[in-house]
């Protein structure tokens, strides 16, 4: 029993919403990206292109809602407390990160055996997590000048011109693709390795026992045993 | 002496100097220097075959199917591919279409004006000018003998019109009156003849053209063949499109284009005397032959080419091609050093000094077959053709030299040797036209008869991304050789080899002078600001300089150094 | 001719009423020889060609220099392929053609003075064709024996406007691929750097497609001012090269049904399905080639089979984002990439490294099982390293609830924290000495 406690208020109802939107939009636009890339379903095609268009937006907007409500909903700043901060100072490196991103990189690498403190989802993830909403509003952004309708658009032209024309801007909207897949790897990795708790937290809402945090004495104050 | 520079040439593909010595009213040395560099093998070198056949092509917008044909040949050599029967006869048309194109198109629209002078034609009497059409070569008695589609009275008006207005347009700056206007010979109805027939020849090569477009997308530059045989699938809509466009230039071919020849001949028979140039000719053969596949065996598929392959020597006497006897020498040209290249896979390196005809001069290198500089070209292919016995150029070549002789006033057949001049190159290429354009439509007929027969094999892939290959054809202009070599699907080495490189030549090691060079000494000159019969004797090589002028394997001197970023060149 | 039909036609007619074409025209010859049309004519020419190798300065047509850069001739000989106009109509009716080196009747001295005359009398537009060369101090493409870069300069400066033909034109084309061996660039760059204002019209393709140099020259011919044509911010027509090939495509239809050509001269090639997975460059480059089509409209290259390879694209600013880079290998999707000596496919490097990346995480995932942390992780520090190496900068209070003062021992301050005493394991507490004794070298 050596992991913090996972209350639901790190994770509002909110939020496990809109993470689940996340994770089905990039789905769905990771297997309608790679049919339109090559259409290895052929039939699949037209229905293909049209759900990557309308998931693009879904990914947009939701991406757009959620770093909005950062500013609007509370949620726990770490695990094992229930105590709760505006959400967007709990993606913003905070003072109880101080000098813990390098401990978690370590801890990872096997050169230390103990789990560091601080922070929800570990210092690097979370940094990891910053990058998120730029990549999709990235993505977005070159999907825009792919698409024939906005092409056009004098933005978008600036920005295919800026980057050296349509088959750069393709190439990078494609390598971006495997970004978001080996952001998704290594977040699917981390989240669960350690036990499926912050999975079943994020997908179902289910809290589980643990250690008890106190973000503001930085320390591990007790021990909770939810029964489960 | 005097020199006399021509300075653009025009009328021809590219950029081509011509610099010569006139001594006592003849050019006693002549220089010929091609004007531009682009590296082409350089750009091709690291992309693939299939890009290169693509990218080739670019080296020349008259002849870009031979470029493409010829580097899609080295590729499937090096990949060990046989193309399908269906992809050579498609491949054939195209070919051929480019063929009439070009052939026309150098006739009528390039050469022709050093021959007619449309303005002459204002003076015409067009009730002669129909007496003329009819009776001008005269065989069959009260029918035009050649083309008279054009109405030549709208025509006149036409002529008329423009002339009022007095902007000269493209014959602003003409030479007409050379020679203190003597050497514009016609009379006015056959300058409005061959008015009209530049008019309609306009269209014709444009027709053809449109065959090329037909089975290739566009022209110029085709995009159907591909290493492997052709992207082109016939449909019934095309095949008959196809064969009502190759009727249309086949009746324009065989009803004008020899009879407008030897009407034009005796005005300027002294251009028999002069423009013989090396008198060595080489032809690596075009049109793959009907007994396909020839399996490995690359001579016997060379010689079976409906115009075939032969090297020629002064007597004509034929011998088959030997890669190893080509050589490129770079001791007068804008490259570095002095040394002989045995093909394929020359090392090169530009480096422009100064133009100077006593050292180096031209961005064109000076190739050898065995040592020596040698002809190619239209001539050549059909000096190739009549010497292994090709039955419609025996045929037609020996017909054609008896109209010549009748046309010229002389006692009998013109001999063989009278097509080695300015004006018997300028001549002999109609028959090479005319069998084309006969080609052409046994070939649409084989085509149909193929897809009938339920043959629908127009690719095969390639089993090996790796090897070595080389693409021997024909241009328009003469013999066309693409070398390649092949490693994962990534060129190595590229290697061209082009007819006018071999034409337009610089001296070589031996100070031995160029096909043209050689062609052009002796020539008469009276007007050294407007030496005509230099320029017809040009012409009638067709040159292509922007062809001739590339760079192999990529150097890596200074020169070239370039910032390369993951987009490419900045 | 497409007239021959009506001519056969009308010659049918006459012979049924026993009179042969050639007698029929040749009347309408001696009638028009008897009016006197032309002899009119030939005077005037006489007298324009006395004070100038271009004739007359001023008429009805617009004069134009075409000049030919590092060319292949191939956009003169796509000009030469129009159909309505045809190319005679133009430069007998449309256009002063003053110097062309295809096309002109004139060579050498004559040719330059031609065109020297036409500049200096002003007025006209220049259509150039081909890459300019810089390399070897623009010695690699010499005319008249001088450099190619001066003509340009000369004509460009004068003119009312410079029509840029080709995609060599606009930004150095093929010539201009890695390795740019001759340093080629386009019009519109080369005028910038020398200063010249003249109003730049950009046509790329290779060839330009003839329907497209004609429509601007209409304009200007009937239009008398080049300013009229609208134009994006590549100075491209925007009614051209305004939506991409793939917009207008005859099999964009297959496409969207997804009906696909997977190899050439396949079963669904005879189909006339779409060339997408063949690399077709249709959907990333802008022209109207499916509409205007090649060769008096006969076909284009989808039409005939072959993927669109992209000729079209062309960056006048930037030579290095030309058709040939940006587009090869032409039958892939993506073009390759190049950093310094490597070659590659982006595909090849996302997959390479999305690989490295799952295949580091099985190896990580074998390291967390051997290491114990699959079941929940390892002990959470009681004391950060950092904290405990400066406890008077640290953040943590790890506060003694009696005493007040912070605990710097991490077995007391766990048990004063969690209520029992620390659980010891071996390996852990091994662990946790080590990790002071990491501490106390720093």
């Amino acid at each position: 029993m050596a992991h913090l406690a996972h209350y639901r208020e790190a994770h509002p109802l909110l939020f496990v919403v809109t993470h689940w939107i996340n994770l089905i939009a990039m789905i769905v636009l990771i297997v309608t990206g790679f049919s339109i890339h090559f259409p290895f379903w052929p039939l699949f095609m037209g229905v293909a292109r049209g759900m990557h268009v309308f998931f693009g937006f879904v990914l947009f907007l939701n991406c757009m809602f959620r770093v909005i409500a950062a500013f609007f909903v509370k949620t726990s700043p770490t695990g094992g407390t229930r105590k709760q901060v505006k959400d967007y100072k709990t993606w913003l490196p905070q003072k109880d990160n101080r000098h813990q991103a390098l401990e978690w990189v370590k801890y990872y690498l096997f050169l230390r055996k103990t789990h560091p403190l601080g922070a929800k989802l570990g210092v690097p993830q979370k940094l990891s997590y910053l990058l998120i909403p730029l990549l999709i509003v990235l993505m977005f952004w070159t999907g825009l000048c792919l698409w024939a309708p906005t092409m056009n658009l004098g933005a978008m032209w600036a920005t295919t011109t800026f980057l050296g024309g349509l088959m750069s801007v393709r190439i990078i909207h494609y390598f971006l693709m495997y970004v978001f897949i080996v952001f998704m790897f290594i977040h699917v990795y981390l989240a669960n390795v350690e036990g499926f708790a912050p999975t079943a937290l994020m997908f179902i809402h289910k809290e589980h026992g643990g250690l008890v945090y106190d973000p503001d004495a930085h320390n591990i104050v007790g021990e909770d045993n939810i029964k489960h | 002496m005097t020199r006399s520079v021509i300075d653009p040439i025009t009328r021809i593909e590219g950029h081509l100097r011509v610099e010569m010595e006139v001594t006592n009213g003849k050019v006693s040395d002549a220089w010929v220097s091609g004007g531009c560099f682009r590296g082409m093998e350089m750009v091709v070198e690291g992309r693939t075959p299939e890009d290169a056949a693509q990218i080739v092509q670019r080296i020349c917008g008259v002849c870009p199917v031979s470029h493409s044909h010829a580097s899609t040949i080295a590729a499937e050599k090096s990949y060990g591919i046989t193309i399908s029967n269906n992809a050579r006869i498609i491949r054939n048309l195209i070919e051929g279409a480019q063929f009439l194109h070009s052939n026309i198109l150098w006739f009528y629209n390039l050469a022709a004006l050093d021959y007619v002078n449309p303005l002459n034609a204002l003076n015409a009497n067009v009730a002669d000018v129909y007496d003329l059409a009819a009776t001008y070569y005269n065989t069959n008695e009260g029918e035009a003998i050649t083309s008279t589609n054009t109405d030549f009275v709208a025509l006149k008006e036409k002529l008329t019109k423009f002339a009022a207005n007095g902007q000269l347009s493209i014959f602003s700056g003409n030479w007409f009156d050379a020679d203190e206007g003597t050497a514009y010979k016609l009379t006015p109805e056959l300058d409005l003849v061959c008015t009209a027939h530049y008019l309609e020849a306009l269209k014709m090569q444009a027709r053809s053209s449109e065959v090329a477009a037909l089975l290739g997308g566009k022209m110029p530059h085709v995009m159907t063949i591909i290493p492997g045989g052709t992207a082109f699938v016939p449909t019934e809509q095309k095949l008959d499109d196809l064969k009502a466009m190759v009727d249309e230039i086949y009746n324009w071919v065989s009803t004008t284009m020899i009879q407008d020849t030897l009407a034009l001949a005796p005005a300027y028979q002294d251009g028999l005397n002069w423009g013989k140039g090396c008198g060595r000719y080489i032809a690596w053969g075009v049109f793959e032959g009907q007994g396909w596949p020839y399996g490995d065996d690359y001579i016997e598929q060379m010689k079976n080419r409906y115009m075939p392959m032969a090297v020629l020597d002064e007597n004509l006497k034929v011998s088959d091609v030997e890669e190893s006897l080509i050589t490129e020498f770079m001791g007068h040209s804008w490259y570095k050093g002095s040394d002989t290249f045995t093909s394929p896979y020359f090392t090169t390196e530009p480096e422009f000094t100064e133009y100077n005809v006593e050292d180096r001069y031209s961005w064109v290198k000076c190739p050898a077959y065995d040592g020596k500089p040698m002809e190619a070209g239209s001539l050549a292919r059909i000096l190739a053709a009549y010497q292994r016995k090709v039955p419609f150029i025996v045929k037609h070549v020996d017909e054609f030299l008896v109209k010549l002789g009748a046309a010229l006033g002389l006692p009998g057949a013109a001999p063989l040797s009278a097509a080695q001049s300015t004006l018997g190159r300028t001549a002999i290429r109609q028959v090479e036209t005319l069998y084309v354009a006969t080609l052409m439509k046994e070939w649409v007929v084989e085509l149909m008869e193929a897809v009938k027969s339920g043959d629908s094999e127009y690719f095969r892939k390639s089993q090996t991304i790796t090897g070595e290959g080389t693409g021997f054809w024909e241009a328009p202009r003469g013999a066309l050789y693409h070398s390649e070599k092949v490693k994962d699907g990534k060129i190595e080495g590229y290697q061209i080899i082009i007819p006018s490189t071999w034409n337009l030549a610089p001296m070589n090691a031996d100070g031995v002078h160029g096909p043209l060079e050689q062609a052009l000494i002796g020539i008469p000159v009276e007007d050294v600001e407007k030496p005509i019969n230099a320029l017809r004797t040009v012409h009638s090589f067709d040159p292509c300089t922007a062809c001739a002028v590339h760079v192999t394997e990529p150097a890596t001197g200074k020169s070239f150094e370039t910032v390369t970023s993951p987009w490419g060149v900045k | 001719m497409e007239n021959q039909a009506t001519i056969s036609e009308f010659d049918s007619i006459l012979s049924s009423r026993g009179v042969t074409r050639r007698s029929f025209m040749k009347l309408c010859g001696a009638v028009a020889a008897a009016a006197g049309l032309s002899q009119l004519a030939t005077p005037r020419v006489a007298q324009a060609l006395e004070k100038s190798v271009i004739g007359a300065t001023k008429g009805d047509l617009y004069p134009v220099i075409w000049i030919e850069g590092a060319s292949c001739t191939g956009c003169t000989e796509s000009f030469a392929q129009i159909e309505s106009p045809d190319p005679a109509t133009i430069v007998l009716d449309m256009i002063s053609l003053n110097y062309s080196e295809t096309l002109s009747a004139a060579a050498g001295h004559s040719m330059e003075e031609a065109k020297a005359q036409t500049i200096a009398a002003g007025d006209y537009i220049l259509v150039y064709e081909g890459g300019v060369l810089e390399g070897f101090d623009y010695n690699t493409l010499r005319v008249a024996g001088e450099t190619g870069n001066v003509a340009l300069e000369e004509a460009a400066e004068h003119a009312n406007a410079v029509v840029a033909i080709g995609s060599c034109a606009v930004n150095g084309g093929w010539m201009a691929a890695h390795p740019n061996p001759a340093g080629a660039l386009g019009v519109q760059q080369y005028l910038q750097k020398v200063g010249i204002t003249t109003p730049v019209i950009n046509i790329p393709g290779c060839p330009v497609n003839p329907e497209w140099l004609m429509a601007v020259l209409v304009d200007v011919v009937l239009l008398k001012d080049p300013s009229l044509i609208k134009l994006n911010s590549f100075n491209m027509p925007e009614g051209m090269f305004g939506q991409s090939l793939h917009d207008n495509c005859e099999r964009r239809g297959h496409f969207e049904n997804g009906e696909f050509v997977y190899e050439f001269g396949s079963e669904e090639e005879a189909k006339g399905y779409c060339l997408y997975p063949l690399g077709c460059r249709g959907p990333q480059t802008k022209s109207n080639c499916g509409v205007v089509m090649w060769n008096n409209r006969r076909s284009w290259c989808v039409q005939a089979g072959s993927p669109c390879i992209g000729c079209c694209e062309a960056n006048p600013n930037n030579p290095g984002q030309n058709w040939v880079e940006v587009n090869t290998p032409f039958y892939k999707r993506h073009r390759d990439l190049r950093v310094g000596g490597l070659v590659f496919q982006p595909g090849t490097v996302a997959l390479a490294v999305t690989g490295l990346v799952a295949a580091a995480l099985v190896v990580h995932g074998f390291g967390m099982k051997k290491t114990g942390r699959m079941d929940g992780g390892a002990d959470f520090e009681t004391i950060r390293k950092w904290d405990k190496a400066h406890p008077e900068q640290s953040i943590g209070t790890y506060a003694d609830a009696e005493k007040g003062g912070p605990i710097l021992d991490d077995d007391a301050l766990y048990e004063a924290n969690a209520g029992h005493a620390r659980p010891v394991r071996g390996k852990i507490a091994a662990d946790e000495s080590a990790d002071s004794a990491d501490a106390e070298e720093n």
